[in-house]
């Protein structure tokens, strides 16, 4: 069996470049990939959507219905994640709190303490050291990371970026808060329930301004009609309808990172974890 | 609002689906109801544009209204509007069967598990109305997703058996796109049309025909066709029974309609059958394929896992059809498209329903089981009738079709692989039919007596697969009629009639 999987993987790569030999040379200009269609895109993009970065303006625009559909794989990923993981029924565990005052450490049977109270604090029971350092850095490093994916979402029509690469970086925030701290912290910032409704949100922005612009009479996604609503003329109601996906992009990114990570560490039980 | 009904039939299930997500954390009860309107408006809209595009021909819709090779456009013949209509009707069918199955079964992710419903629709869907490769491939991933989450819900096999899926699917995903790819360098377009009106200068090229094997690859993997179907018989048998009897009737049918929508509107008939001469290799293979589901069949003694390989066999049917090079052989599979579907889901339902009260589906399970459902037997005969292709039924128009095409070709192994296989079946369903019928009842109540106290499954389970079971006589009777209207204006005028 091994044998023959490597034949056949032999054979396919091997197909793959004897394939190649006809294709035009790497970056030729005269090849069909810059000569059919991207031409268009470069001499019209700005002018046609008043977006500087030309890949913006494609994925947001030209090509915004494969990005929706993008956007929704993400969203399938967390939802498919939160279904398969998520545990709803658990058994009573021992839990571990510690006595803010003294910072003696109690272990009880079944979990009966309050999980919010004003002298105790739950502790993971997986315990790691009180690390004044790490925690310290991480929350004061978070709001500016922060403020950076924010950056990168708005700036997506100049620069590199946009809402992809934004989302992470913000999710990325709230999982060092996890690290750092513990899942019950970052939990207690944006809890499952808002996660999970961010989930649904950021893509239903998405596809709902692509609803509306039919509401308006236009095709799905044709973001030139929103002018009407926007009051703006049509080439920066499209920059502005890109910018509003991006939005939406972000916020389904980010809250599908927080979900997967929060599953994934937490086994399911959204309790403790890494 | 006419107009509209290509975008709106793919969006509504999509918004529906993360109203239905996000009501599952604000009021639970909500979210069938959203989920039924959801599937309900895509049928409505899709068996609305089907009658629209029998009226008007062919519609095209350009998304963020771009120009076609620039956006993206959808691409609505007789052949998709069938398609997404039987998709959608079906989809939405079995929501409203296998409610009950599912609030049984998992009870505190319901709002979830629609959310991945509706989107594993959406994806089926965006897959038939599309004309662009590379947004096939998205919505291919769309419902690859889906589809490896809603089958690891089942029991507990399920999560390896959708784990094998994932890489079985993932691999033939990676090659769809590869070959998608070869013919984005080649030509640089993405749009259907506008590659099948470039390719004609660079049919020779060798990275053309990479591209089509690779495409054909990746395609045979997603529908299981005979020597990559490995994932396929887990997967369904292992599935909760609501995803089972969505996924098998569908999934693969859907990816049928896109190696025939590839073979005729992108790389043309002229290319497929003179310049590859691939045909009498794909027939062989099919019949291989037709055989060998057939035989596997036999040797199962799980009622669920023997549909899953006559779905192997059928789908050799399919191909073999498509490739045989004829009008009648393409009739012939694309009708086959819409049978298989109602048959497939027809057993599946009835599976489900047999399921939903003895909790078991091994044949000696099934004993009596005329006495205790005969409803839902009687609908498993209708559909082993059509299987078997007898003729009132819609199985036999299209295995007549697909032998009259056979012989035009003079690819006589297939006509006696489809025989074969026709007796197969035969064997098949009269074994489970005598078992049920005329096996004593496994637990009898009163002295001896054969008839148990009748358990049919509810009205909600039960009239779905009525109607499901008298479509497929319908559909039977009424043949003529879709083979003149839908499937002859889209065979393409080269094909030997």
């Amino acid at each position: 069996m091994k044998a023959a999987g490597l034949i056949i993987v032999l054979l396919t790569g091997g197909l793959l470049l004897y394939a190649t030999q006809d294709f035009p040379p790497w970056g030729a200009p005269d090849s069909p990939a810059s000569t059919h269609v991207s031409p268009r895109y470069l001499q019209k993009a700005t002018e046609e959507t008043a977006v500087p970065n030309i890949v913006t303006a494609v994925l947001a625009d030209y090509r915004g219905f494969d990005t929706m559909f993008e956007t929704t794989v993400i969203f399938c990923a967390g939802i498919g994640c939160f279904v398969l993981l998520r545990i709803f029924r658990q058994k009573p565990e021992d839990r571990y709190y510690r006595h803010i005052a003294t910072e003696i450490t109690l272990h009880i049977k079944g979990g009966r303490l309050p999980n919010k109270s004003r002298e105790f604090e739950r502790i993971d029971t997986l315990w790691t050291p009180y690390d004044l350092v790490i925690k310290t850095v991480c929350r004061i490093l978070a709001p500016f990371i922060q403020l950076f994916a924010l950056y990168v979402i708005a700036h997506g029509h100049h620069s590199p970026g946009g809402g992809f690469q934004g989302g992470v970086i913000l999710g990325a925030s709230i999982i060092l808060i996890a690290i750092s701290h513990n899942m019950r912290t970052a939990i207690a910032r944006i809890s499952e329930k808002v996660d999970n409704l961010l989930m649904a949100v950021g893509v239903f922005i998405y596809a709902g301004i692509g609803a509306v612009c039919v509401m308006l009479g236009a095709a799905f996604l044709d973001y030139g009609n929103l002018s009407v609503i926007l009051f703006a003329d049509e080439i920066m109601a499209r920059s502005h309808g890109i910018l509003g996906v991006e939005i939406g992009v972000g916020i389904t990114v980010m809250a599908v990172m927080i979900s997967i990570y929060n599953n994934l560490a937490s086994a399911g039980k959204q309790d403790e974890g890494l | 609002m006419n107009d509209h009904y290509p975008a709106l039939l793919i969006i509504s299930p999509l918004l529906f689906a993360f109203l239905v997500s996000g009501m599952a954390w604000i009021r639970k009860g909500l979210c069938y109801p959203l989920a039924l309107v959801g599937s309900g408006l895509c049928t409505w809209f899709s068996v609305r544009l089907l009658a629209d595009v029998l009226q008007k021909g062919v519609v095209q819709y350009r998304l963020g209204g771009w120009e076609t090779p620039w956006g993206i456009g959808y691409h609505v013949d007789t052949l998709n509007g069938m398609v997404l209509a039987v998709v959608s009707v079906l989809a939405f069918i079995n929501l409203v069967a296998t409610r009950r199955s599912v609030s049984a079964e998992f009870p505190e992710k319901e709002g979830a598990f629609y959310t991945l419903y509706l989107l594993f629709i959406v994806g089926l869907v965006g897959m038939v109305v599309t004309g662009d490769l590379f947004n096939l491939y998205v919505l291919l991933e769309v419902a690859s997703l889906t589809s490896y989450a809603l089958i690891a819900l089942g029991g507990p096999r399920a999560p390896l058996a959708s784990l094998n899926y994932l890489f079985m699917g993932t691999i033939g995903g990676c090659f769809y796109l590869l070959g998608v790819g070869y013919l984005y360098i080649m030509t640089g377009s993405l749009n259907m049309a506008d590659v099948a009106s470039l390719l004609p200068g660079i049919y020779s090229s060798t990275a053309i025909w990479a591209a089509f094997t690779f495409c054909m690859v990746g395609i045979g993997i997603k529908m299981a066709f005979f020597p990559l179907h490995g994932w396929l018989p887990n997967a369904y048998t292992f599935a909760p029974s609501s995803v089972s009897s969505l996924m098998a009737p569908l999934m693969t049918k859907v990816m049928v309609y896109v190696m025939i929508r590839l073979m005729l509107s992108v790389f043309t008939i002229d290319f497929t059958f003179s310049v590859l001469s691939l045909g009498t290799a794909m027939v062989w293979l099919s019949i291989l394929a037709i055989v060998t589901g057939a035989l596997l069949a036999l040797a199962q003694k799980n009622l669920k896992r023997m549909f899953c390989y006559i779905i192997v066999s059928e789908i050799g049917y399919m191909v073999g059809g498509a490739w045989l090079g004829n009008a009648a052989g393409m009739t012939g599979a694309i009708l086959h498209i819409l049978n298989d579907a109602l048959m497939t889901i027809c057993l599946f339902l009835t599976a489900a329903n047999v399921h939903y009260r003895i909790s078991g589906l091994e044949l000696h399970q099934l004993r009596g089981l005329f006495h205790r459902m005969p409803l839902t037997m009687a609908c498993f005969v209708a559909a082993g009738l059509s299987i078997i292709g007898v003729p009132p039924t819609c199985g036999f128009f299209s295995k007549w079709y697909l032998i009259t095409g056979a012989l035009q070709a003079g690819q006589y192994g297939f006509v006696a692989a489809l025989l074969f296989s026709s007796l197969v079946n035969v064997i098949l369903f009269f074994r489970v039919i005598e078992i049920s019928y005329y096996g004593d009842m496994q637990h009898p109540h009163g002295h001896g007596s054969p008839a148990g106290p009748r358990t049919e499954a509810p009205a909600t389970m039960l009239a779905p697969l009525l109607i499901v079971s008298a479509g497929l006589v319908i559909i039977g009777v009424y043949t003529g009629t879709i083979v003149t209207t839908v499937i002859d204006p889209i065979i393409p005028a080269t094909l030997v009639r």
